[in-house]
Order: C-alpha cells, then structure tokens, then sequence
C-alpha cells in the first residue's frame, strides 16, 4: 500500500502545531488520498478532537459520533487546508469545535442548559482532568490564570461551554459589550502568553 | 474607521470562539473580507482557541480509530479544484454548481439508460432500495461533467461498461451478457494501482442482460479496473486473470 513518507515538509508552520510533526505536510498527503498519512493525522489530534467535543458536549455517544465526523470531515476535505490561513490543528480544532458546538446548540435544551450553566465554573476544574498533553495544558493553565477573573470565565463558558457571547452576559448579569471585550481582551493576552512560552 | 466597523472589530475574540451567531455572525463574517487586520487577529486568535481545545484532549475509544479509518475508505474526498467553490455547505451549494456545468448530453442519456436496464432486472424490495441508495452515488458520477464511457469485452463473452469521472474519481461498472457463474464462482471487481489491487466487490446477479451497476469510489486517473472469477464470496487478491480490464487514462 502507499508508503507515507512523513518526513518534514515545507508548511509546517503556527502556534497551535505544538508537538505535531508537521501536520501541514501530512494534510497535504491526505488531500491525495494518502491513507497512512491520514492514520498519522489521526492519531495526532484524535484525543484534542474527543477531548474538546466531550468538554462541550458531555455525553460521550454524541461526543464519540462529533468526533467521528470531524475526523472523517479532515479526510474529506483535506485539499481545502490552506497553510497560509493559519496552522493545520487549528483548522482541525476549528472544525472540531464548531462542530461541537452545532450540536450542542441544535439540541439546545434550554432549561437544561441553563440549569447547567449556573455551577459551570466547574468547568476550571475539569477542563484540566485527564490531559495527556503535559506541557500544553500546563501552558494553557499558567496563560489562564493570568486573565482577570471575568475574562477567564467567559472564555471558557463560550469555547468550552458552547454558549454563545450573548448567553454567556446573560449567564454573568454583564452588558453584551462588556463581554465582547472581555473575550477578546482575555484571548489576546492569552494569545500573547503562550506565543512569549513557546 | 466608523464607529460600526470598530465595534465589528471587538468581535475578533467571540468570532475566534464560535461565539456569534445569527445575523451578527454574517455580518462579522461579511466584515472580515474587507478588513485584513480584523482577519490576522482572527487568525491569530483561532490558533489561541485551538490550544484551549488540545487542552481537552482525552484518548477516545480504541474503536474509533479503526471505525474512522475504514470509513476512509468509503468517502470520496472532495477534489482540490472545487476548493473554491465550495463554502461551509459544501454538498448543497456543490450540486447547484453541478447542474449548472455543461454536461456531455449523450453521455448521461446512455449512462441513465443503463441504470435504468440495471434497476428493472432488480429483484427483491430490499435490493430495490439498496439499489435506489447507492443509486443517488451513481447518478452523481453519471451526470459528472466529464464523465466518460468505457466499454469492453468480456473474455467469457458478453461486455462491460464502465463510466468514469476522473474529477470525481469515481467509476460505475455494469456487466451484460456474460454467463452466469457457477454456483462456486462469483465475478469480482478490483481497481488495480500501483499500489496494488483493491476489490470493489462482487458483480451482483449477472444474467444475460444488464447486473445492477456497481460503484468504484476512489479510482484515480491511470488505475485498472479488471474483473475476475474467484470462488464464491470472493478473495481479497485477484487468485485468476482477469476476464475484462479496463484502463482509466491518466
């Protein structure tokens, strides 16, 4: 069968490569078919797949089929990776959590979605249970605990709650414009940590 | 800037998120075609978000892994010229782009007679509707723009006819007028590539008129698509010569 060869490719490139090797350039591979560089994709970002469908989503059936159909999502349309839009985990994250997200919001059972948000500050607990990727996730939790507390928390209620900016105000009693600018206010300063710890 | 486009400008973080929907969302997303530093930050951010994602991450079932991986081999991967075409409902706005390509008439006629041959000789209710689910497959490579017909003979008599998308990389084969197999025996279909060769499955209930149409999914240019007798329930190498190749030009 096809012989990948996975060694470094040009495009390999972005903050959000990590420990990858090189996903760039077995993304490329995957756009012509190549299954073994697909296994290799895989077995690279599956768990970030799971892993961040599961903390939107909660259930594991419906976190194990998002994850499914993001993965399955990567292979089919590998040839739309533009490597100068930004690195390829963050295009597989970014589907993933949209994904996530879709589905959360499509169920959306208010009153249990609501009844959900009120202790989700849990969230900074568990978010960091079961992490496989020491360094990154120590990285994140540092970058994290330099936000301002109203930063932090509508950061995770929007990407690892699903809600959207509007719900996470009405979740936190603040105005719309006060969130606005806290999220981004709060990713930008965590953008800039973890670009400084790299 | 106006007051409007700089309050647009604030969404960069909720946007990175998945955080706008509705209206807000269209119109950020409108907003960010024109406003390149808005789209750096937002590249930016999202590589931010991406970390908090990878985060998470946790090992799935063991099972998915080789779930996903077989499944791989049964989706038809979306080819690198329609990148531009295709947006967030890829499929849908793909079809509508479809039906307005010019399409080679005589090709699709003849193509939609022979599944029509094929779907008449069908048998039984469930082998009707399996018929009709893959038959939305096949259609798609029959009214492909570039679809081409191949026909050949069967060196135990009676033809084969494959019509092949290279775009789509895909082919649908029919067999007519060739023997029935033995009981033991069964015809099987291989897409042969470099790589080796790859079986698509058996010719389902060949007679001497038309078997139902069978799809090849993932045949690129220059792949061999042959047929050979093998014992019944097929193998999983070609065991005999092949009975029919046909060659899908590069």
């Amino acid at each position: 069968m096809n012989t990948p060869s996975v060694g470094p490719q040009p495009h390999g490139r972005g903050h959000a490569e990590g420990h990858g090797h090189d996903l760039a350039g077995l993304l490329a591979q995957v756009a012509c078919g190549d299954h073994a560089a697909f296994e290799a994709v895989y077995d690279q970002l599956a768990g970030s797949v799971y892993g961040v469908a599961r903390k939107v989503l909660r259930d594991p059936a419906q976190s194990e089929e998002v994850a499914q159909e993001v993965l399955l999502e990567v292979w089919r349309s590998a040839c739309r990776f533009d490597p100068a839009r930004g690195s390829a985990a963050a295009w597989v994250m970014t589907i993933a959590h949209r994904r996530a997200v879709d589905r959360v919001r499509a169920e959306n059972a208010a009153t249990a979605r609501e009844q959900k948000a009120a202790p989700d500050s849990g969230t900074s607990e568990d978010v960091f249970e079961l992490v496989d990727m020491a360094l990154d996730r120590q990285r994140v939790r540092r970058c994290m605990g330099r936000l301002s507390a109203l930063q932090a928390e509508a950061i995770k209620l929007a990407y690892y709650g699903g809600y959207s900016y509007p719900e996470v105000a009405g979740l936190l009693g603040l105005p719309l414009g006060t969130v606005k600018t806290r999220i981004r206010d709060g990713l930008i300063r965590l953008r800039d940590c973890m670009e400084v710890a790299q | 800037m106006s007051v409007q486009s700089h309050d647009l400008h604030l969404l960069t973080g909720a946007f990175a998120l998945d955080a706008l929907t509705g209206d807000e969302l269209d119109e950020f997303e409108r907003h960010l075609e024109q406003c390149a530093p808005c789209a750096e930050e937002v590249r930016g951010l999202r590589e931010t978000a991406a970390r908090l994602g990878m985060a998470t991450a946790i090992e799935p079932p063991p099972w998915m892994r080789e779930q996903v991986l077989a499944a791989t081999g049964r989706i038809r991967q979306l080819p690198p010229s329609d990148v531009r075409l295709i947006t967030a409902d890829g499929p849908r706005r793909r079809r509508r782009l479809g039906r307005r390509l010019p399409r080679p008439i005589a090709v699709t006629a003849m193509a939609a007679a022979i599944v029509a041959l094929a779907v008449l000789q069908v048998g039984t209710r469930h082998q009707l509707q399996q018929a009709q689910i893959s038959n939305q497959t096949i259609a798609s490579v029959l009214s492909a723009s570039d679809a081409r017909i191949e026909l050949s003979s069967s060196a135990v008599g009676g033809r084969v006819t494959a019509v092949i998308s290279p775009h789509d990389r895909e082919a649908v084969i029919t067999a007519s007028g060739m023997p029935t197999p033995s009981g033991a025996q069964v015809y099987q279909l291989w897409v042969i590539s470099p790589a080796g060769a790859r079986s698509v499955g058996l010719l389902p209930g060949s007679s001497a008129r038309a078997t139902s149409p069978v799809l090849a999914d993932d045949v690129q240019p220059g792949d061999q698509l042959a047929i050979t007798i093998e014992p019944a329930g097929g193998t999983k190498q070609p065991t005999t010569i092949p009975i029919v190749e046909i060659h899908t030009r590069p």
